[in-house]
């Protein structure tokens, strides 16, 4: 292969990996710019993309303990990957709103070790849930058979079309979250509220809906990742705890609460991931860590962030 | 019946007691101003009329328009009429001038006013009247607010609560940190806005320039009114302001 096929090669393989962390980071982002709130529980919203998108797109086979005893079957609309893909943000959109209004609403004045003990464990709850009800081995979230095989583009060499499929769904999606916040009176509150909430509402405006809004935009991206992630990474009760530490360092590297700054986070994680999986595998996991120590020691906000990450 | 009447409102941060019974009255389409030392309550008593929290206010009222508004949220209280410009500014910094003035637009928004019975999203100046009125920021409008200097942030403030349908508006220390002929020129936005038939409530470091602007004054010492008389009568009585305003 030639040295352009095997950088643009490595290019997509990280912009690949690196969409389904930005997808994910977004949310915790913005939550914590915002908020403050830390936001561990946002990972079940990916747990409920995998899931629920299998139920969607294929079928779920409920094999836990629990579903095994009320013997409960499989599950499954059979609709297809893309009808997963419409469907599911809107149902986490509504599962954000409420985990806005019961869990996260509580918990906005209580120190940061509290937020995060207590979606760390709805995570964990999540977790277990599923395990009781779907069981814990890896299920196939098939790919799409539009998805499968290669493209050819051109003289830069041939590429996975699933690869290209995940970039160009998450490009879309990152864009129009981005504009959303961008060009919106509900972004224009948040972006407002973000530096200053009391100025807000003293300027007439509740904003504390605006922040549910934005609080379920981007539950439904974390959900959109996990239908796009379900078929790239194992489909486990673990794999949310397996990619909110990653999408967690995007946040930390790209600085809370800037959409633009989880994207390059994104891609810097993602390139060192899979740079190292490619040429020292040992090491990738510890890499990620490695790479977020040293920007946070460079810039302590982070490469776009404004809002210093405390501890 | 006056526009704002405090009625012995007790204001606490946590457990200390600041405003000790502060009863004070503003009559439409005057300037009151409220003066005072550092410390001596004054931007307590605002934030509990706009009901911003910290403080909480244990007991007392405050009436606006006669309704007792007292422990109503700042946003229901804003859409009412009755706005802060506060003490520094607080400019949305990352936003644009155009931007900082679009934000009390949103109130009008569905999702704002939906399920809120108070008269949300009533405007009151339009962009091209702001910017008519502030010149200064027509020719800043896509400059950060972060980037504008002192004066320009008190005059987008001020603007900033002219968009919304203000009755009245109440101003934290507007000269506070700025050069002299800056001042002048925001004492007389204010004296502008006076004149286009809003009520005000003042509060000033600066008391001599607020007691020229004011028809009547309030002075507070330790959360207490301890004088209160038209600015000729406070003019007139050196003992009080020597005592409790130092000029
Ligand atoms: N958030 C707070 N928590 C605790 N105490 C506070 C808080 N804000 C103000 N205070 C105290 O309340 C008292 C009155 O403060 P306030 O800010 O109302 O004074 P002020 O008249 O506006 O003074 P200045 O002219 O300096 O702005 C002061 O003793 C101050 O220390
Ligand atoms: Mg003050």
């Amino acid at each position: 292969m030639s040295v352009v096929g095997s950088v643009v090669g490595f290019m997509i393989q990280t912009l690949a990996v690196s969409s389904i962390y930005i997808l994910v980071a977004i949310g915790l982002s913005i939550t914590l710019g915002t908020l403050k709130f830390v936001n561990f529980a946002h990972a079940a919203m990916y747990l409920a993309g995998v899931y629920i998108g299998l139920g969607i797109a294929l079928e779920l086979q409920f094999s836990g303990d629990i579903a095994r005893s009320i013997g409960l079957g499989n599950v499954g609309l059979d609709l297809g990957f893309l009808a997963a893909l419409a469907i599911i943000p809107i149902i986490t959109f509504g599962l954000g709103l409420l985990m806005e209004r019961f869990v996260a609403r509580p918990f906005y004045d209580r120190p940061d070790t509290d937020q995060i003990l207590v979606t760390f464990g709805i995570l964990l709850i999540v977790q277990e849930l599923i395990r009781a009800f779907v069981g814990g081995r890896s299920l196939t979230f098939s790919r799409p058979a539009w998805a499968e095989g290669a493209i050819s583009l051109g003289p830069l060499g041939t590429y996975a079309s699933w690869r290209l499929a995940i970039i160009g769904i998450t490009s879309v999606l990152v864009l129009a979250v981005y504009l959303y916040i961008e060009y919106t009176d509900v972004g224009l509150a948040v972006r407002a509220g973000t530096e200053d909430t009391e100025m807000v509402n003293l300027l007439g405006v509740r904003a504390t809906r605006p922040f549910l809004v934005i609080f379920g935009v981007g539950s439904g991206l974390a959900g959109a990742a996990g239908v796009v992630g379900g078929p790239v990474f194992s489909v486990v009760p673990e794999v949310g705890v397996g990619v909110l530490v990653p999408a967690f360092l995007v946040v930390v590297v790209g600085g809370v609460g800037s959409i633009v700054g989880s994207v390059v986070g994104g891609l810097l994680i993602g390139a060192v991931e899979v740079g190292l999986v490619m040429n020292a595998p040992t090491w990738s996991s510890v890499g990620i860590y490695a790479l977020a120590a040293v920007v946070l020691l460079v810039r302590p906000a982070g490469l776009m962030g404004a809002v210093e990450v405390d501890e | 019946m006056s526009l704002l009447e405090l009625e012995e409102v007790n204001s606490y941060y946590g457990e200390s007691h600041i405003l000790r019974g502060v009863t004070m009255e503003v009559e439409e389409g005057q300037i009151i101003a409220l003066l005072g030392r550092n410390g001596a309550g004054k931007t307590t008593t605002l934030r509990s009329i706009t009901g911003a929290s910290p403080p909480e206010v244990r007991s007392g009222t405050v009436r606006f328009e006669g309704n007792d508004i007292t422990g109503r949220r700042p946003e229901d209280i804003s859409a009412l009429g009755l706005s802060l410009v506060p003490e520094e500014r607080r400019m949305f910094s990352n936003l644009t001038v155009a931007e900082n003035l679009h934000v009390p637009d949103i109130s009008r928004n569905l999702l704002n006013r939906i399920g809120r019975s108070e008269e949300t999203g009533k405007t009151g100046l339009s962009d091209e009247e702001v910017y008519e009125q502030f010149p200064r920021l027509d020719e800043r409008r896509e400059q950060k607010a972060g980037t504008l200097s002192g004066g320009e942030q008190q005059m987008l403030a001020i603007a900033r609560t002219l968009k919304q349908d203000t009755d009245l508006l109440m101003l934290d220390e507007p000269s506070e940190g700025l050069a002299p002929q800056i001042v002048q020129d925001v004492l007389d936005i204010i004296e502008e806005i006076a004149e286009q038939g809003k009520t005000i409530l003042l509060v000033e470091q600066n008391a001599a320039a607020a007691i020229r602007l004011a028809d009547y004054c309030y002075v507070l010492d330790q959360g207490r009114i301890v004088y209160e008389g038209t600015s000729e009568e406070l003019e007139a009585n050196d003992e009080v302001r020597q005592e409790y305003l130092g000029v």
